[in-house]
């Protein structure tokens, strides 16, 4: 048996080495398929699919999938919808999160380690708990059959979730500079817009990011909220795409693709802060 | 020990005893203030509408008509009824089956990123795809792929063209192949955050412990059991829990994929709730369902916050 230190010098092929990189070709394989399958489709005329001509590759490659869905269907405002409702999501979300997320992780107050709980517990409700009542409410408001349903609806989970998220990174920035800042006569304003916040901003890249993806793929509430379809979001508007049991794949997987593409780009850029988040906030190793 | 420094616990300075024990200021009023918005979001758009919820529950409200008061009408019915019984068994299967393969997918996942030596931060961001993609999405691609028909369906046409098979098998047709299905769009869609979570419990142990092992000539599988599996236990509880509570309460996948069919084979609580309250218009039952799952709930959350909180004090 090689050691740890032997091997990195010399790299050999030792059963190890297959079969770790056997491994990763079958996680690579289990990510990539279904990935693979949507695009592939996406890129197939109606009689390709119907009569699998070409299995594994568009043969010829279409885009009248694309086409169709850019021109014949709504799409085109569900996905202005769907950034509009996720970008003033992301703004309140984050508003309220840092505040409160400073609050509890850096004053003390009466009542703060009831607060950190509360707003765990809130994470952890889920939508499906939540969905008849809140659609109720906002029913009763006026407010369903518009995006400010939604706009109101998504902060009762990116809120909770990205507050517990930005205590952790509030937490390990370090006290003396603060500190210093109140000393010197700053208010707690000050300390925290000038000071703390600067320090935080992985804390809040990632929450802001957390926040768009969750809203951008939000289901549920939308789903009971929205019948208007000039004020749907994607997610629901997808379901339109189906009737009955007919379903339009070839334009239901463009559409996929389209809207997969953002959040991938945009995570393609964070990643690192990504997985830090997740484990900072979310789960501490 | 970053968190003991942020605490002011290891730099002696000059401010007073009280202070420096927490590093925090005393300033009640300004946290208030900053908490104002968390406190009107939590009161008016959670607070409320689940005590409504709560009392919805106990009346027979039908959309168009006036509620009446029944007691616990709605909760007897549905836990006398056929239908919610299976709906119950449904999410159990459901819920375990998916939990237990991303619990297990999840460990061989972390080991694997944790033993490539190239491409680290590409093979960690792959991973996390199918974690960031709208479950929606999910749920519709692998719908697609368990399609009956050759040219669409992902399994049949692969199965078909290689010989393996000699006619399609309609998966989602069938009550167990359904079932299969979601089951397997959920573990697709959930396996990556167990993946990532444990890699970074993974990443936290020692390297000394392994080496102290080798040379004590403790094998892969000891080693495996003895140091891994301990180091990350905390992590794997953490995450199964969450996982737990995510998956028992999934609308998406079930909804878009089965709609709850063939028959009621796949209604689970959130897609059985929707269809009492949006298609047979009884509120009060559809809103019993929910809060039925809610002493469940409510003892994974009670376990889960005692492990999360203990984790944040460390």
């Amino acid at each position: 048996m090689a050691t740890p230190a032997a091997t990195r010098r010399r790299p050999v092929v030792t059963p190890r080495v297959v079969l770790i990189s056997l491994a990763m070709a079958l996680l690579v394989l289990v990510i990539l398929v279904p990935f693979w399958w949507i695009a592939n489709m996406s890129f197939k005329s109606y009689q390709q699919i119907q009569f699998a001509t070409s299995i594994y590759i568009p043969n010829p490659f279409t885009l009248e999938n694309y086409t169709g869905l850019w021109n014949a269907t709504g799409f085109p405002v569900w996905f202005r919808n769907s950034i509009v409702t996720a970008t003033a999501v992301t703004l309140i979300t984050l508003v309220i999160s840092a505040l409160s997320a400073y609050a509890i992780a850096r004053i003390r107050f009466p009542g703060r380690a009831a607060m950190a709980s509360t707003v765990l517990i809130l994470y952890l409700v889920p939508p499906a708990l939540m969905f008849i009542p809140l659609y109720r409410l906002l029913n009763t408001l006026g407010a369903t059959d518009s995006l400010a349903a939604l706009v109101l609806a998504y902060p009762t989970f990116t809120v909770p979730f990205c507050t517990w998220l930005l205590i952790g990174f509030f937490k390990t920035t370090p006290m003396e500079l603060e500190e210093a800042a109140l000393v010197d006569g700053a208010t707690r304003w000050q300390a925290f817009t000038r000071i703390i916040l600067p320090l935080v901003i992985p804390g809040l890249a990632a929450s802001a990011i957390f926040a768009f993806t969750l809203s951008w793929n939000e289901f549920l509430y939308a789903l009971v909220m929205i019948q208007d379809e000039s004020a749907m979001t994607v997610p629901v508007g997808l379901n339109l795409l189906i009737y009955g049991d007919v379903f339009d794949w070839g334009r239901l997987m463009s559409a996929s693709v389209i809207t997969t593409l953002p959040v991938v780009i945009l995570y393609m850029f964070v990643v690192r802060w990504m997985v830090q988040g997740l484990t900072a906030g979310a789960v501490k190793g | 020990m970053a968190t003991t420094e942020t605490f002011g616990l290891s730099k002696p300075t000059a401010v007073p005893a009280m202070r420096r024990r927490f590093g925090l200021h005393r300033d009640a009023r300004t946290a208030y203030l900053f908490l104002t918005p968390l406190f009107v979001l939590v009161l008016g758009l959670i607070l409320y509408p689940f005590l409504q919820a709560v009392r919805l529950s106990f009346t027979d409200k039908m959309v168009g008509y006036p509620e009446r008061f029944v007691g616990f009408q709605n909760y007897a019915y549905l836990l006398e009824s056929d239908t919610f019984r299976r709906v119950i068994q449904n999410t159990a299967i459901f819920t375990i089956g998916s939990v237990g393969l991303k619990l297990i997918t999840g460990v061989a996942t972390a080991l694997v990123l944790s033993s490539v030596t190239f491409w680290r931060g590409f093979f960690r961001g792959l991973s996390l795809l199918p974690w960031i993609t709208s479950t929606v999405i999910i749920a519709l691609t692998w719908r697609w792929m368990f399609d009956a028909f050759p040219g669409r369906g992902f399994f049949n046409s692969v199965l078909l063209d290689m010989g393996v098979l000699k006619s399609p098998i309609g998966f989602m047709g069938s009550p167990e192949g359904a079932m299969m299905a979601v089951i397997i769009a959920n573990w697709w869609r959930g396996f990556p955050f167990f993946g990532i979570s444990v890699l970074a419990a993974l990443q936290a142990v020692p390297r000394e412990y392994y080496e102290a092992a080798s040379v004590d000539g403790a094998t892969g599988w000891r080693r495996f059991w003895d140091i891994t599996v301990p180091s990350i236990r905390h992590v794997l509880i953490i995450t199964t829990l969450l996982s737990t509570i995510w998956t028992m309460n999934d609308f998406n996948i079930v909804y878009v994929m089965t709609r709850g069919g063939p028959g009621i084979a796949t209604h689970v609580f959130a897609t059985f709730s929707y269809d009492t309250a949006f298609n047979q218009l009884r509120w009060g039952r559809g809103v019993a369902v929910s809060i039925l799952l809610v002493p469940v709930l409510v003892l994974i959350i009670i376990v889960l916050s005692r492990y999360l909180l203990r984790e944040e004090d460390k």
